[in-house]
């Protein structure tokens, strides 16, 4: 199906910005390989919404040890579309739980021990929106929207939505097989990354060669290829 | 209650069974629904029987076993386990009894296998095929001394043939007394299933390869020695994705043998998303099922491969006319017959997938995987040819 185009141009800017951080997480510099000090472009609507799309991700070199922090650019756009983008009281649940995601971490690399390059802590997020909707949900459906929320798939992170999914990883490896079936890679590699937080993953899922061959089906889409990074660092033992 | 009612409960159903807690139960809409689906297509099979008839060429030389032997042995197969799975008293009993005898028939009660064998001595589906007869205690004293003197030869025993196909020989061996000392755990652990793949490299071709695999451990659901724990682990594990992913999919026949699998898998080892997916299953099964009880091998091979007007079975009902039609939906329609009456018999059966034939739970998880003590039978197989011992030619 023919995109519209300002569709193919958000997903053109939000490749772009997975691009930088997936590059970032492999050790190559921080996301938008711009020098710390450099004047900011102008942000136009257009990095906004891809920022918001990506979410907290986009800080995510910032979030995890022995990787680049953020740059100016990351954390100004994260800033901007955390403040752009407040959730209605209507959202959906994945909504809001992304939006206080990319608060949680703003808060982290603007804290006393965070990353991030320019001063001015923003404070927690607020409370924690509402996770029972995803307490009985089918195992697809919790793959589904547990993909969409993968930057909550951190090492020490503990909110209701990581207690939930603690609790299923069996449905979410499931979930995983079911993803890399259906040539969904982008669900198929969220849902690693949540595998490589979740406890008592069976070990004939062969997790490692699962990201692999992830990577290898859907790596040229780098919203994919940032995920399977994450894991990966996160599976190897890397810390917030 | 219509077909059409018995879509919408299976709808319903299927969101009920979101709620199963655990183990082998499932609301009596859902059991119905199965019941309808099992039913349905027994009924076809019954009226379609004469296309399982065998040809003249099923002794030619060069004939096409695939066409006749295949079709046959497998329709042997599946009602050799649904005699033993479904009450006497029940009607369905009787149905697949008739089935049997007819199939028993076509063989001549046993001798066409000895002219077979005289033809193709080391073809190797012979025996498979008489061993779904031998299993339902149709047998042919002569037919059988032939066999095992063409079995005791090492030439036999060095048919080379993929594991999965191998392990049904022996379980042919087996069900008629016939023994001999392959390693069979060694001959499991080079199987797809038995090796404990990675869940994600499920494919078709895997899929039909680890059903066969259980359906030869389990005697096609009559007993056997059953499923080493590893494999029964690996199975509760991961059968929901591939079950799912075949219902999907549209691939039918295949989702089918996976359900016949899933109702194999011992309950103790399963949990609420098992148990539930199994019997949502079925109303996406009943969904796709024709009017006329016959079930579509998986989605799009009818528009594709058949002409319209051939389309058989047709939505009113009508039974299958032409042997193309038939040929495109036969197997499909049996493998809904076969998982409906295991899955049935998995919810009756307060153990949950114990065969009323089968050894005591304790002796599906201790020791060794594949013992020579148990009786079982061959498949006859699906999707894989059988002549794998040089073929008629």
């Amino acid at each position: 199906m023919k995109q519209s185009g300002t569709s193919a141009l958000l997903q053109g800017a939000v490749q772009d910005l997975a691009s930088g951080v997936a590059s970032a997480l492999r050790g190559g510099g921080h996301p938008s390989r711009e020098p710390l000090d450099a004047p900011l472009r102008p942000t136009g609507d257009l990095d906004l919404a891809a920022a918001r799309v990506l979410g907290a991700d986009l800080l995510l070199p910032g979030v995890l040890d022995h990787t680049p922090p953020p740059g100016a650019r990351e954390l100004d756009l994260a800033r901007r579309a955390f403040d752009a983008y407040p959730p209605p009281a209507t959202a959906a649940p994945t909504v809001a739980w992304s939006h206080w995601a990319l608060g949680r971490a703003l808060h982290r690399v603007t804290g006393p021990s965070g990353t991030a390059p320019a001063p001015g802590r923003v404070p927690e997020p607020g409370p924690e929106p509402d996770a029972s909707w995803l307490t009985g949900a089918p195992w697809p459906s919790l793959t589904h929207h547990l993909a969409v929320l993968a930057p909550l798939a951190l090492p020490v992170e503990d909110c209701a939505l990581t207690r939930v999914a603690r609790g299923r990883t069996l449905d979410v490896a499931r979930g995983f097989v079911r993803a890399v079936r259906r040539r969904d890679w982008y669900q198929a590699a969220g849902a690693g990354r949540w595998l490589t937080v979740l406890p008592d993953v069976p070990h004939t899922l062969g997790l490692p060669g699962g990201l692999d061959f992830v990577e290898l089906m859907g790596g040229g889409d780098s919203r994919v290829l940032l995920q399977v990074r994450a894991a990966r660092l996160i599976g190897s033992g890397v810390t917030v | 209650m219509t077909a059409a009612d018995v879509r919408r409960t299976a709808t319903a159903d299927a969101r009920e069974t979101a709620a199963v807690d655990k183990g082998p139960a499932a609301p009596p809409d859902v059991r119905r629904t199965v019941r309808a689906v099992q039913e349905a297509a027994l009924g076809w099979l019954s009226r379609n029987r004469a296309h399982f008839a065998l040809g003249d060429d099923a002794l030619a030389r060069d004939g096409r076993v695939d066409g006749s032997w295949k079709p046959l042995g497998e329709l042997a197969q599946v009602c050799a386990t649904l005699s033993v799975r479904t009450p006497a008293s029940d009607p369905l009993h009787a149905c697949v009894r008739d089935l049997l005898a007819f199939a028993w028939r076509q063989t001549g009660e046993g001798a066409l296998f000895l002219e077979v064998q005289r033809a193709e001595p080391f073809a190797t589906y012979p025996l498979e095929v008489y061993a779904a007869f031998a299993s339902a205690g149709l047998r042919h004293p002569g037919y059988e001394r032939a066999a095992a003197t063409v079995a005791a030869t090492r030439g036999w025993r060095l048919t080379e043939q993929l594991p999965t196909r191998r392990l049904g020989v022996l379980c042919a061996e087996r069900q008629i007394g016939l023994r001999r000392d392959d390693n069979e755990p060694e001959l499991l652990a080079r199987t797809w299933l038995g090796g404990l793949p990675e869940p994600w490299t499920f494919e078709r071709a895997s899929g039909y390869a680890l059903t066969h695999v259980v359906f030869h451990l389990t005697d096609w659901g009559r007993g056997g020695p059953g499923l080493p724990p590893a494999l029964a682990d690996h199975l509760a594990h991961w059968v929901p994705a591939w079950l799912v992913t075949c219902l999907e999919g549209g691939l039918w026949d295949l989702a089918c043998e996976v359900a016949a699998v899933a109702a194999g898998v011992p309950a103790a080892g399963t949990d609420a998303t098992f148990e539930a997916e199994l019997a949502g299953a079925w109303a996406r099964i009943a969904a796709v099922q024709f009017a006329s009880g016959a079930l579509p091998e998986e989605d799009g091979r009818f528009a594709a491969e058949v002409p319209r007007e051939e389309t058989v079975p047709r939505r009113d009902g009508a039974p299958a006319s032409g042997e193309s039609g038939f040929r495109l939906c036969y197997h499909s329609t049996l493998m809904a017959a076969f998982a409906a009456g295991l899955t049935l018999a998995r919810w009756d059966d307060p153990r949950g997938a114990q065969p009323p034939s089968s050894p005591a739970p304790g002796a599906h998880h201790g020791g060794m995987p594949l013992t020579h003590r148990a009786r079982r039978d061959a498949p006859v197989g699906t999707r894989t040819p059988h002549r794998t011992t040089g073929g008629t030619g």
